[in-house]
């Protein structure tokens, strides 16, 4: 066991060194560079000699290598150094940010994962076969609802019609319900419908016709015997569903004016701000690391059988 | 008691004394002032770097507006330079030297004194820019040599070369006067909001960076413009910046009385806006106008008659009725009617195809396959990218695009990255035409936009791009340069029309509208007004309810 958590942290430190170095390349490739961006634009109007003595000055023409070198020490130390567009340092940002963010995302996936449920739960309880397709539906509808438009109708109806909500200065919990709620929406779709899948198949089993021959009831079968078996692609799927939670946030934060990771990246891509694009792509990078992580941990203790596997490894 | 101690009891005692006056002042009027209350201002995008002469970005403009005095106050109804910081000043007669005597016993919000040496400071910073820390050079002010303290209430500033606009452009955004502490730190931690400290009415009180800024009254302030009406302290107690980027949300959000004031508002909104009681402000830029630029390095408009093809076959008159409002007046020149030194010249920008045609056909571009123009085998395409900052901009490139075609000229309008447009935008045979717009109340504006020192929008040789061939005017750069140096205002003023003139006649630019910039407020909001430029000023604002 200790030496399969050691390898798999070996594994992510590579993925984030990898991570690193792909995005360091990329955004060296690209036409301009954050200097240009800032310093040639019209809001200075900068002469060629003070343009080039500021380039110099932030070493915008430097080779590569030993910016990459630089860059990466300074990485390791946790010196992210500044954002020339903001003109604050990267490590302020984040600490601005990153926590808006991670409640966001952490609450959406929790409602998503609620809806997922209750979406399942009320498929396999309710009587009518009309009402049952049209639930089974629901996902597909969804998955396919744009998040920007989800949060501007939210926005429009909850906040701007009826006045329940304000999208502007709200409660520090009160401002969170209709993001959250434009998150999960498209996030649960996928849950799900893997679940309704899985509750299907799983109902097939032999084992279900057993308990029921020895009299459980339906909702005691589908909770005892049918949602344990179900659950585990769904965890699976969760890992990779981050990934898309991050996404979202993008646009939610945008939508809603919230401040975050998302806002913080559409500024930084706008301005080609290399600091602060670098340190998003190693953060992000780390968190979807440590959230398959522990999903793979998670497995186990899950699924009983899982656990001899492992057991044997280590 | 402390000699501090002692001026902050002379101030408070002034204070009352002029709020008594003023209050007395306004009880004849039906609208009296009240004091009190946050104002939600809603912006589209976050301030960036805080840095004084970076105050030409609207969103930092609108920041520092309220956190900094400057040493003059230009007149927005006059354009007028009037005492602030400064009590007096005295030019001589070539513009090299100016000396400014000071108001006495104003201070920074941090407690240090706005004297001769902090103001010497500023200026040595803006005028020749700190390497060490990488502050740049402001835009505003030209030939700037040194300071000299002359005792701790007066300053004098030489120059190398006359100045002439320098007077006005003490009193610009960009020459908002902060502290030392202020100055002393290096441009990339300018960004911070809480780290900019001035002496303005306002304070920044705390920021979540990115999405929110507060601002709370300063008490004890009692050095606003002298001869304004409202003295002493702001009527309101505090500003809430709240960053909103999405149109629809701002207009919701003010509609719906979470907001009192908003910045950007779309031409397509206003009627929205002023149909349920709120109001538009369409604050003028008074600089250069929204146009359509050339970039006569490249090869297909190096021809005169191409561009004045081009201008003739522009139809302003449409683009305004189609995709803006009363608020975007047509333009008459290459500046705005408001702007100092107008000329009208809307004789020379007469919409008519016919002309349009035959200057094309005498340029030797006569009509190839597709129905696009053609000489040498080489087809009249041209390229421009969008300038997302300026209203409706892709949408106006689009419709000068469709007026083009019917001449047989195809432009190609692209969005493109930020990295991408700056790059191919230093290029005129990537970018043949630019979109282009500047704004500032004093002639020197038309020299900032030409110049190729300075922002070259018609990309010259030994300008900042690199890529240039061989295009240079030296006419033009002559003329610039007289208008920027000339000491006697008449004959400034009379330059200024003959780069107007000059400018129309080469057809290196399409002015198409006056550009404002729209806000949108509540119907119980008072006092807003605006710097020449179009930046809000709150401090004699006031809600009516709050």
């Amino acid at each position: 066991m200790a030496r399969y958590i050691v390898s798999r942290v070996g594994q992510a430190l590579l993925v984030l060194w990898a991570a690193f170095t792909i995005s360091f390349v990329l955004l060296q490739a690209m036409p301009g560079d954050a200097v240009l961006i800032k310093f040639q634009n019209p809001e200075y109007g900068l002469s060629a000699e003070q343009i080039a003595d500021i380039r110099a000055a932030y070493d915008a023409d430097g080779s590569v290598l030993p910016q990459y070198v630089h860059t990466i020490g300074n990485f390791v130390t946790g010196d992210f150094g500044y954002s020339l567009q903001a003109g604050v340092a990267v490590s302020a940002q984040l600490a601005a940010n990153l926590p808006s963010t991670i409640r966001l995302a952490g609450l959406a996936f929790a409602a998503a994962a609620v809806l997922a449920v209750i979406i399942a739960v009320l498929s396999n309880l309710s009587g009518f076969g009309r009402l049952r397709s049209f639930i089974q539906s629901l996902p597909s509808l969804f998955v396919s609802i744009p998040t920007f438009w989800l949060g501007i109708m939210l926005i429009q109806i909850f906040s701007f019609r009826f006045r329940l909500v304000p999208v502007i200065n709200p409660g520090e919990w009160e401002g969170l319900i209709l993001p959250v709620l434009t998150i999960a929406v498209p996030i649960s779709a996928p849950m799900a419908q893997i679940l309704l899948r899985n509750i299907d198949e799983v109902l097939t089993r032999p084992f279900v016709s057993v308990a029921r021959a020895k009299g459980a009831s339906h909702a005691f079968v589908l909770w005892q015997h049918v949602a344990k078996n179900a659950f585990l692609p769904v965890l699976t799927v969760a890992g990779v569903l981050f990934g898309e939670l991050l996404a979202g946030a993008v646009i939610t934060e945008t939508v809603f004016g919230l401040n975050g990771i998302g806002s913080l990246t559409e500024q930084a891509v706008n301005f080609q701000d290399v600091a602060v694009l670098q340190a998003i792509v190693v953060i992000s990078a780390a968190a979807f690391v440590a959230i398959n992580l522990a999903v793979d941990l998670l497995y186990p203790v899950l699924d009983p059988r899982l656990k001899t596997k492992l057991g044997a490894v280590s | 008691m402390g000699i501090s101690g002692k001026f902050k009891a002379a101030t408070v005692i002034g204070a009352v004394l002029m709020s008594l006056t003023s209050s007395a002042a306004f009880a004849q009027d039906a609208a009296k002032p009240v004091q009190g209350g946050t104002l939600i201002y809603l912006e589209q995008q976050p301030h960036t770097n805080l840095y004084p002469p970076a105050g030409g970005f609207y969103p930092n403009g609108g920041v520092l507006n309220q956190i900094t005095d400057k040493l003059t106050y230009q007149n927005p109804k006059t354009l007028e330079i009037e005492p602030w910081i400064a009590e007096s000043w005295a030019v001589n007669d070539n513009a090299t030297e100016y000396t400014f005597k000071l108001r006495k016993g104003v201070t920074f919000s941090d407690g240090t004194p706005l004297d001769a040496s902090a103001v010497a400071k500023n200026f040595d910073t803006f005028g020749l820019g700190n390497k060490e820390l990488k502050q740049p050079v402001s835009e505003v002010i030209n030939n700037y040599d040194r300071s000299e303290v002359i005792d701790p209430l007066t300053v004098k500033f030489y120059f190398k070369k006359p100045s002439p606009g320098f007077l006005q452009g003490t009193s610009v955004i960009g020459s908002g006067l902060v502290s030392l502490a202020t100055l002393a730190l290096p441009f990339e931690q300018l960004g911070d909001a809480t780290k900019i400290v001035g002496s303005g009415p306002f304070v920044v009180e705390s920021e979540t960076l990115g999405k929110e800024l507060s601002l709370k009254v300063r008490e004890d302030y009692v050095w606003g413009p002298a001869k304004i009406e409202h003295q002493g302290r702001a009527y309101l107690d505090g500003i809430k910046y709240v960053i909103t980027g999405e149109d629809g949300v701002r207009i919701g959000a003010l509609l719906s009385g979470q907001a009192d004031f908003i910045r950007q508002v779309q031409a397509y909104d206003e009627a929205q806006v002023e149909g349920q009681g709120y109001k538009i402000y369409a604050a003028p830029t008074r600089g250069v106008n929204n146009s359509v630029v050339f970039r006569p390095d490249n090869p297909l408009v190096a021809d005169v008659r191409v561009r004045q093809a081009l201008l003739h076959g522009t139809n302003a008159q449409e683009i305004i009725s189609t995709l803006f409002s009363a608020n975007y007046p047509q333009a008459k020149s290459i500046v705005a009617s408001t702007a100092q030194g107008y000329v009208d010249l809307s004789a020379k920008l007469t919409f008519d195809p016919a002309q349009a045609t035959k200057l094309l056909d005498e340029a030797g571009w006569v009509a190839g396959t597709n129905g696009i123009r053609e000489k040498d085998g080489q087809p009249l395409v041209l390229t421009a990218y969008e300038s997302p900052p300026q209203p409706q901009n892709k949408a106006t490139l689009q419709l000068v695009s469709q007026q083009w075609a019917k001449l047989g000229v195809t432009l190609n309008v692209l969005a493109g990255d930020a990295g991408s447009r700056t790059v191919d935008d230093l290029d005129p045979a990537k970018t043949p035409v630019s979109p282009a717009m500047v704004g500032r109340a004093d002639p020197d504006v038309i020299k900032s936009q030409y110049y190729p020192k300075n922002r070259d929008v018609l990309r010259q040789k030994g300008g900042p791009s690199d890529k240039v061939k061989s295009f240079v005017d030296d006419k033009l750069n002559g003329l610039l340069e007289a208008l920027s140096s000339e000491p006697n205002r008449e004959k400034r003023l009379q330059i200024a029309g003959e780069v107007q003139s000059y400018v129309l006649d080469q057809a290196y630019a399409i002015p198409i509208f006056e550009e404002p910039q729209a806000y949108a407020g509540a119907p119980y909001l008072q006092g807003v007004d605006f710097e020449a430029v179009g930046r809000p000023r709150f401090y004699s604002t006031w809600l009516a309810e709050h």
